[in-house]
């Protein structure tokens, strides 16, 4: 339909007149695309070793310097991103996967038994500390990057399903889901075509503002040893190991840093963004 | 010497000129009535009195309230002016009033603002005002919350709020159109004699002619932010010198031209059936569970095929949720309703979505009835999804306009977004809606209410000719009796659950026999027909 096409359009144009959000594509596309080449070509090989070369500030050879081993602190974030990009995406996919369809089963069966069951495990788990499970599972199944995914993905469960239920609990009062119901949709249809659409701008804030938590959690359990093991580069375990060089050689704790608040920064201008393009509304009256 | 004189008054809002050589001065005792429909400017005149604009707001001209002129004040100065010297009451009484404190501390709190005196002085001050508004502090216990209160009476609190301090000016804006008609009628009363009693100046700003005719000594009417006609009640009336306030006349008292077309013989299109709806009531203790509410009483109606019945009624009388179970959104607890002689819903069963194509519903709210990220295409479409074998393509596009066009909208409307209309527009499509699978029966729950009263009229034209020329039959529940009148072949009235009274129009509205009808009818102001010259 012509129709469809217009609307694409009509999108891309508002996009490029949105200047936040495209400060976060941007910010947000450099952490990926870093992630990206560093399978294919990093400036040294991340892994190796040059104790000669140890602790050297920036350089036209080390860009970003290297690090106590001599390893290049360049090379090591980028193949870092791939870690840091990889657990925020799946654990929130998590989040959102399982949260917002027991969210969404909650509302459309309010006040039921099984509304009480799924709240109730949500808040079993919210009231778990984050930390605490993450080492549990370490110690049933080994320390690794695969099980800080499950374990931060796990927490992100109840933040969507509460999130989704108590926007969707309102939603069901409207006037336009009666008449929806009264076109005889039933619940579950109702759920995905007019409730779901209806909390996509909370659920794209939510979900950078999860995505930079997930990002700023791996770093937090790797600093503490739980996350991806050495040798593999993660930015939690730079910046754990830079702490103790911290006056010899700055510059290991600052690029990690960095990386991390940029890219915590563009997800969140990208969500932001988002959000205002999603909705007609913002959309039609910026165009 | 005048409480308000303003004069060549214009206002902006970013750039945005609002209103324009605005003109009104109100005398000590006297209720001026500005009435305007929406986006007419009058709700900003107040706003430019008592000089809460938003800050992107600019004014000019001169406004002066008590003699004092407002431009040549401070925000200090405003904020004394505020309350002492000009007080406003608001629509809607729920949200004017604070949900967290007591309606006692509420009306002390004002008085404590702008005088010295003890909190002791204070509350005793506030439960003289809750008297002369008629709360009975005796009945009405001063340390109630505002949700323990109805809506008139939370209305009685706003007015004892505002009238604390004798203001010499008393802003009204739409104070009664969230109330019923019996309460509206108690709180017109009131203000009158407020005004009397105080040698107040009110201004009363509303949509409704009616209420203005019986209450206002002189009236000016606005249009696109300017008063096009002003003058003494009576004069304004009978001259009507402004084609606009014709306009408006004619069409607050307009009656849709229509012809009764109905099927006596026919299969009725819904047959209620000693319905019952309750609803459970919280426990009040762990052992006993409280007896649930019931809102509809065992209350059978029928619906013959063309025919337009109208179900009136007060908040609360249970009308809309007889309206819902009629659409069977909620479960009955008794009885059955039939759609065209077969079981639409019963207690003790759900739906029958075979028959859910029969009935099809209008709401009330033109804002909240559509999902704002549908196109008007997919909204209109909806009920679609009722029929099995569901048309596609150029049949079901083909469907799509017919509904636009049936309503007065065209088929390329289909692609915009429903943001893009307007309030009148909007219930056009919510009638679209409901038209495209050709249901035998209409819901109108409070269809109009919301609308202005020239596009009120255009949309009872379009409802009177769409029953005529479609043969739908209409259930049309509405609290507005001359709305009823004016569409309806039967009427029902409604009251705590059951149906007390039930005629054809004419009948009920000439020669009522229950006493709460005819204390209804009593209470509806009545717009009087301008004398010929």
């Amino acid at each position: 339909m012509s129709g469809h096409s217009q609307q694409e359009t009509g999108f891309i144009r508002a996009a490029l007149g949105h200047p936040a959000f495209l400060a976060g594509l941007l910010l947000t596309a450099l952490f990926v695309a870093a992630a990206l080449v560093s399978f294919v070509w990093t400036p040294f090989d991340p892994e190796k070793m040059q104790i000669a070369a140890k602790l050297k500030g920036p350089s036209t050879e080390h860009w970003f310097g290297t690090d106590h081993f001599g390893r290049d602190v360049f090379s090591m974030l980028m193949v870092g991103a791939r870690v840091s990009i990889a657990v925020a995406f799946v654990a929130v996919g998590i989040g959102i996967g399982f949260g917002v369809p027991l969210g969404l089963y909650a509302a459309a069966n309010r006040n039921s038994l099984i509304d009480e069951i799924v709240m109730r495990g949500n808040d079993l788990i919210f009231a778990f500390p984050s930390l605490l499970l993450a080492i549990l599972i370490t110690a049933v199944f080994g320390p690794g990057a695969i099980n800080a995914i499950i374990a931060i993905g796990i927490f992100n469960i109840p933040v969507f399903a509460r999130l989704s239920r108590g926007a969707a609990l309102s939603l069901w009062t409207r006037e336009f889901i009666l008449a929806a119901r009264v076109a005889g949709k039933g619940a579950a249809r109702i759920s995905v075509e007019h409730i779901l659409p209806n909390l996509m701008n909370l659920l794209i804030v939510q979900g950078t503002i999860q995505f930079s938590l997930a990002v700023l959690a791996e770093a937090g359990l790797a600093y503490v040893g739980l996350g991806a093991q050495p040798p593999t580069p993660s930015w939690g375990r730079m910046l754990a190991e830079a702490q103790t060089f911290i006056s010899l050689a700055p510059h290991m704790a600052l690029f990690p840093g960095l990386a991390i608040v940029l890219t915590v920064l563009g997800l969140n201008l990208l969500g932001d963004g988002l959000r205002d393009l999603h909705d007609p509304r913002i959309r039609r009256s910026r165009g | 010497m005048s409480v308000l004189s303003v004069r060549n008054l214009a206002l902006s809002i970013g750039g945005t000129p609002i209103l324009h050589d605005v003109d009104l001065s109100v005398e000590a005792g006297e209720i001026l009535g500005v009435v305007g429909e929406s986006g007419s400017g009058k709700s900003l005149t107040a706003l430019s009195i008592m000089q809460l604009l938003p800050r992107s707001a600019k004014w000019a001209g001169e406004i002066e309230v008590a003699g004092n002129s407002i431009g040549a004040m401070n925000e200090k100065a405003l904020c004394k002016m505020r309350g002492r010297d000009v007080a406003m009451i608001f629509q809607e009484p729920m949200t004017a009033l604070n949900p967290v404190h007591t309606i006692g501390h509420q009306i002390a709190e004002t008085i404590l603002i702008h005088n010295e005196c003890s909190r002791a002085q204070a509350s005793e001050r506030a439960a003289a005002l809750m008297h002369r508004v008629g709360l009975d502090p005796k009945k009405i216990s001063p340390d109630r919350y505002p949700h323990e209160l109805s809506g008139g009476q939370r209305q009685r609190v706003a007015i004892a709020m505002a009238i604390a301090l004798r203001p010499k000016l008393l802003i009204a804006d739409e104070p009664t159109t969230a109330l019923d008609v019996t309460t509206q009628a108690q709180i017109l009363d009131l203000l009158r004699n407020l005004v009397k009693q105080d040698r107040m100046g009110m201004i009363f700003i509303t949509h409704d002619l009616a209420v203005i005719s019986n209450l206002a000594d002189k009236i000016a009417v606005m249009r696109h932010g300017e008063v096009v006609e002003a003058g003494p009640t009576d004069t304004v009336f009978r001259e009507m010198r402004h084609d606009y306030t014709r306009a408006l006349f004619s069409a607050s008292a307009h009656v849709p031209k229509r012809e009764a077309h109905i099927n006596a013989d026919g299969e009725p299109v819904l047959a209620v059936d000693e319905v019952v709806r309750e609803y459970a009531r919280p426990r009040k203790s762990l052992f006993q569970a409280s007896r649930p509410f019931r809102a509809v009483d065992s209350v059978t109606l029928k619906i013959r095929p063309g025919e337009n019945v109208g179900l009136v009624g007060e908040s609360g009388c249970g009308k809309s949720t007889l309206a819902r179970a009629i659409l069977a959104l909620d479960r009955l607890q008794g009885g059955k309703i039939l759609l065209n002689g077969r079981v639409f819903s019963q207690a003790g069963a759900g739906p029958d979505m075979r028959q859910r194509a029969g009935v099809q519903v209008v709401f009330q709210d033109p804002y909240g009835s559509f999902n704002p990220r549908h196109t008007v295409r997919r909204l209109v479409a909806e009920p679609l999804y009722l029929i099995e074998n569901a048309p596609a393509g150029a049949e079901r596009e083909a469907k799509i306009t017919r509904a636009l066009e049936e309503v007065g909208l065209q088929a390329s409307d289909a692609d915009k977004y429903i943001h893009e209309f307007s309030g009148g527009q909007r219930q056009r499509i919510a009638i679209a809606r409901a038209l495209i699978i050709e249901p035998s029966l209409i819901v109108l729950d409070e269809a109009v209410s919301a609308l202005d009263v020239s596009i009120r009229a255009q949309i009872l034209d379009l409802l009177a000719s769409l029953s005529t020329r479609l043969g739908v039959s209409y259930l049309f529940i509405s609290h507005d009796l001359s709305v009823v009148r004016s569409i309806t072949d039967r009427v029902m009235v409604m009251r705590e659950g059951r149906i007390v009274e039930e005629g054809t129009t004419e009948e009920v509205f000439l020669a009522p026999k229950h006493a709460y009808t005819k204390m209804l009818i009593a209470a509806t102001p009545v717009l009087k027909a301008p004398a010929e010259a």
